[in-house]
């Protein structure tokens, strides 16, 4: 269980312009062909579902979540 | 009244009425196939529809209901955003099943949701729409709908519709083939659909565009209705069809921002402004955007498309679609960061004005105004806490970035009103002694406000404490100080009296000042109902309900105190324990242990969260009773035990405490610890007066001892128990029993007869078996021949109870000879004087009213009567009644 910042890559299909972005200000972007793969260190858990809610809540769609192992 | 306006726009400003279906005309496709998947979906008991946001699941609904809400009952409701409590959850269900906000007259609404479900589906086919059940967060209310699904009665079925799959187990269902679901890909636009969307908004597109569209949204619903806004009057449609799917920009957002530019600017700026609070109307809305005429916009958007919805019948309270309102929000903080908090200040500043302080305050801290959140939370928090919001205020100040919070003594007040409510009282008495130490600072104008606040918390912790004395003094404090008020602070003078009064009655009712708490609590009930205080309100009724004079009435108003809270969504406060105390210690009296049990579990339930040591005494002893009653001894020493360890975290005498003590003393002796049972008596009998409980529970030893003669001799003249005038005779018909048993244990068995006879006698009034039942004397109540008392209906009551066994069957009771009247037959027979009709006896019985029938069919037969007054008569001459015309407790 992620009890501590952990280190994920989140990837959204279609390419995502500044207004939905900036819904993710913690995470960094790149876009990808027709995907937006976002970056970032997320506190706990309730950060990832924070982040996870906010997809779900613009209608994105979530293609897949990895958390990166730790060094 | 107008005295109301307040609380009543309160109301309104929080519960815009999710239940009522906007009627507004709406250039929605009907999907006829999708109509009918729906209609094949409710043949089944439960349909699960679940998809993302935007698929069209409310549109779905809500074409659906206008449609078939013609041919069959539907009950349609969404939950309101983040919904967390149960209570309200299905309150807001019955109210819809309902189609109507009348009054909501349980303590249970769940059970009442399925007895008015199955009462509707016995006439007709009913459907209940639960939209949006993943804004539902409370695990009780899942788990109470997963029961309710399973337990469906027949022609009853249930739709829920949510963004995710909810998490409700329907394993059993699906085996039956009784759930149907509708996912994401049926609700998909059909290629054929899409071509009727467009050709319904007049948009002309050449096959291949259509085509192109369709296929980039791939049916997505909010992505069609999206690039339908757009295309609408676009000069050119084809080139907005090739960009859009050209591009591989993520589609809600790109359309969004394509919908959104196509706006008017005013428009855009009316959106993008109003879009940070939860719901608006026109003045709102124009307040936010600064310009008139917002109203005729939102009613214009939501005619034009879907993503605007209006609340209410007569559409003035608007939301926006839920993701059109993610992307505005993100939209106005990006474009116009530097005006974000000015416009939370406006709609601070509004809703502060139309009396919601607790959005106001929650709109001053999304403005990063501490400061004067703070200030405001200071200000409103007498106001507040009559309204019950401890846990809002909680939520609050939680708000508050971390140090703020911690150091602000304006914030001292705020934490020490929500720790009095979890019953942290060392923090609050320290909280509340910073934050008075902090008045002088304020402007001399906010003084009185917080001195007012300052001391109704001192009153209630002075009470809560149980510092009764104390307590009175500051209710003088406080009149004299609303005496000489100022013309600006009537309002408030009026909620400090009732405040007071409160406290009044509750210390006076702890301290067995009976008359004058009823007096105080009646007349602060009053106040608060005329100046619009429902909290206040019911915790005045809730403690009218402590056992009086009479238990019927105390019943009684326990249950008005539980519906009132009940129609005010306060249900699940811990003002209402002593209401389920009383009402589970009223039952046990008369012998209703099931009922007792429930009350009792109501009771701690929402005490849970909040110790209160004089609400807690009387619910240890209500639980002490009831264990007592059904011969549990050990669990009645625990529960009675823990009674006494909460009367000594007060400092006031509890008018609880010697009953508390005889009757652990007594059940202490049965278990055979006659030192412990006298140290118990011993530590309440300082006062040197004679003590009727304590002499009643030395009496009990005895009798546990075998030494009935001291038993005798402890209770002397067993008539100085009787009660004062008017009251229900508890001691009396104890100490008849206690006698009674004494003789028969000395074998006098004429003598017991008499005692049990007496005891009997006594009981009548208010159907007092618990003391029968408790000494277990079953013994002394085979002694009293049925026929020869003239309290044969109580005398089977008992009989039953102390046997344990259930209510006989009617097959069993044909089985008996003609003219003698069964038990169950003698109770219906108790409520022949009454006025009650059939169907309330059968509910007071709780059996239908096929059995009372069947009952008073046998009763005529057997008394030879023919109709109910001769009955009666008959049943007096018989003396299987007695002729005193006395109360049913309700």
């Amino acid at each position: 269980m992620a009890t501590r910042a952990c280190l994920y890559t989140i990837r959204i299909k279609g390419r995502l312009g500044a207004t939905a972005l900036s819904a993710f200000p913690s995470m960094t972007h790149e876009l990808k062909g027709g995907e937006t793969v976002l970056t970032g260190w997320l506190e706990d858990r309730s950060a990832l579902f924070g982040v996870l809610a906010q997809i779900e809540g613009l209608g994105l769609d979530l293609l897949e979540v990895r958390r990166q192992p730790t060094r | 009244m107008t005295s109301l306006g307040t609380t009543e726009r309160k109301r309104r400003l929080e519960q815009p009425m999710s239940a009522e279906i906007s009627v507004a005309a709406r250039s929605l496709l009907d999907r006829e196939d999708l109509l009918q998947k729906l209609d094949r979906a409710v043949t089944k008991r439960v349909t699960i529809i679940s998809a993302p946001p935007g698929s069209g699941k409310t549109s779905l609904l809500r074409a659906w209901t206008e449609r078939a809400g013609k041919l069959r009952r539907v009950a349609y409701l969404s939950v309101d955003r983040d919904q967390q409590d149960a209570q309200r959850f299905w309150t807001a269900v019955l109210t819809a099943i309902r189609g109507a906000a009348d009054l909501i007259d349980t303590h249970e609404p769940v059970d009442r949701v399925a007895s008015e479900l199955a009462e509707h589906a016995e006439s007709e086919s009913t459907v209940l729409i639960i939209d949006d059940l993943h804004e539902l967060r409370s695990a009780e209310a899942l788990a109470q709908l997963e029961h309710l699904l399973a337990t469906l009665p027949n022609n009853a079925h249930v739709v829920l519709s949510s963004r995710r799959d909810p998490p409700i187990r329907l394993h059993q269902l699906r085996l039956a083939g009784e759930v149907a679901e509708i996912r994401a890909s049926d609700l998909r636009f059909t290629q054929e659909e899409a071509r009727e969307l467009l050709a319904a908004a007049v948009i002309s597109l050449s096959d291949q565009a259509a085509a192109a569209l369709y296929e980039r949204t791939e049916g997505w619903a909010a992505g069609l209705r999206l690039a339908v806004i757009s295309l609408s009057g676009h000069r050119d449609p084809e080139r907005f069809v090739t960009e859009f799917s050209g591009t591989d920009r993520a589609i809600g957002e790109y359309l969004m921002a394509e919908m959104l530019g196509r706006q008017p600017s005013d428009v855009q700026t009316m959106l993008l402004r109003t879009s940070i609070v939860d719901r608006l109307n026109g003045e709102l809305a124009d307040l936010l955007a600064g310009r008139h005429g917002s109203e005729q916009m939102l009613l214009e958007l939501e005619d034009a498309n879907a993503f605007v919805i209006s609340l209410d019948a007569k559409r003035t309270w608007f939301r926006y679609h839920q993701l059109l309102s993610d992307f505005l929000r993100l939209e106005l903080r990006r474009r116009s960061a530097a005006e974000v908090p000015e416009i939370h200040r406006k709609a601070a500043t509004w809703f502060i004005d139309h009396g919601d302080a607790l959005e106001g305050i929650r709109h001053t801290l999304a403005a990063g105004d501490w400061q004067q959140a703070a200030r405001l939370l200071a200000d409103h928090l007498f106001s507040l806490t009559l309204d019950g919001q401890e846990a809002a205020i909680a939520t609050l100040l939680r708000s508050f970035p971390k140090g703020v919070s911690a150091d602000h003594p304006e914030l001292a007040l705020a934490h020490a009103a929500v720790q009095l409510a979890q019953g942290r009282l060392d923090e609050a008495a320290a909280q509340l002694a910073l934050g008075e130490s902090h008045v002088h600072n304020a402007e001399p104008t906010r003084r009185k406000r917080l001195a007012v606040a300052i001391a109704s918390l001192r009153l209630a912790l002075a009470r809560r404490s149980g510092r009764f004395t104390e307590a009175m003094e500051q209710v003088n404090l406080l009149e004299a100080s609303i005496a000489n008020e100022t013309s600006e602070d009537i309002a408030m003078g009026s909620e400090l009296r009732a405040v007071a009064l409160m406290n009044l009655g509750i210390v006076e009712a702890w301290s067995g000042r009976f008359d004058d708490a009823d007096r105080h609590l009646s007349e602060g009930a009053a106040l608060a109902q005329a100046i619009g205080r429902p909290y206040l309100e019911v915790a005045c009724r809730a403690y009218q309900a402590l056992p009086s004079a009479s238990l019927a009435t105390a019943h009684e108003r326990g249950t008005y105190a539980i519906a009132l809270a009940e129609r005010y969504g306060l249900s699940d406060r811990p003002l209402l324990a002593p209401a389920f105390g009383a009402l589970a210690s009223i039952e046990t009296w008369t012998g209703e242990f099931d009922e007792a049990e429930r009350s009792l579990r109501h009771g701690w339930e929402v005490v849970k969260p909040d110790v209160d040591p004089a609400a807690a005494v009387l619910l240890h002893l209500a639980t002490g009773m009831l264990h007592a009653g059904r011969g549990e001894h050990q669990s009645a020493v625990n529960a009675l035990t823990a009674a006494v360890g909460a009367q000594s975290l007060l400092t006031g005498a509890h008018i609880l405490g010697r009953v508390v003590a005889e009757w652990l003393a007594a059940t202490q002796a049965r278990l055979g610890m006659s030192d412990e049972a006298r140290a118990t008596l011993d530590a309440f009998s300082t006062e040197g007066d004679p003590i009727d409980a304590i002499d009643l529970g030395r009496a009990a030893i005895s009798l546990a001892e075998g030494d009935p003669e001291t038993a005798r001799a402890v209770l002397g003249d067993v008539q100085r128990f009787a009660p004062p005038a008017g009251f229900p005779a508890y001691a009396l018909v104890e100490a008849h029993v206690l006698a009674g048993l004494a003789y028969l244990a000395e074998g006098d068995r004429p003598a017991a007869a008499t005692e049990a006879e007496a005891a009997l006698a006594a009981a009548e009034e208010d159907r007092l078996i618990f003391p029968f039942a408790m000494n277990n004397a079953g013994a002394l109540l085979d002694l009293v021949a049925r026929h020869r008392t003239a309290h044969g209906a109580l005398l089977a009551e008992a009989v039953d109870l102390l046997q344990g066994k259930p209510a006989p069957t009617i097959g069993r009771e044909r089985q008996q000879p003609p003219g003698e009247l069964s038990a169950s037959e003698l109770r219906v027979l108790r409520y022949l004087p009454t006025n009650l009709t059939r169907p309330e006896i059968a509910q007071a019985l709780y059996v239908s009213i096929n059995t009372v029938n069947t009952h008073m069919r046998n009763i005529y037969t057997k008394l030879g009567a023919h109709d109910r007054s001769s009955a009666v008569e008959r049943a007096r001459a018989l003396r299987l009644l007695s002729t005193r015309n006395h109360r049913i407790p309700v």
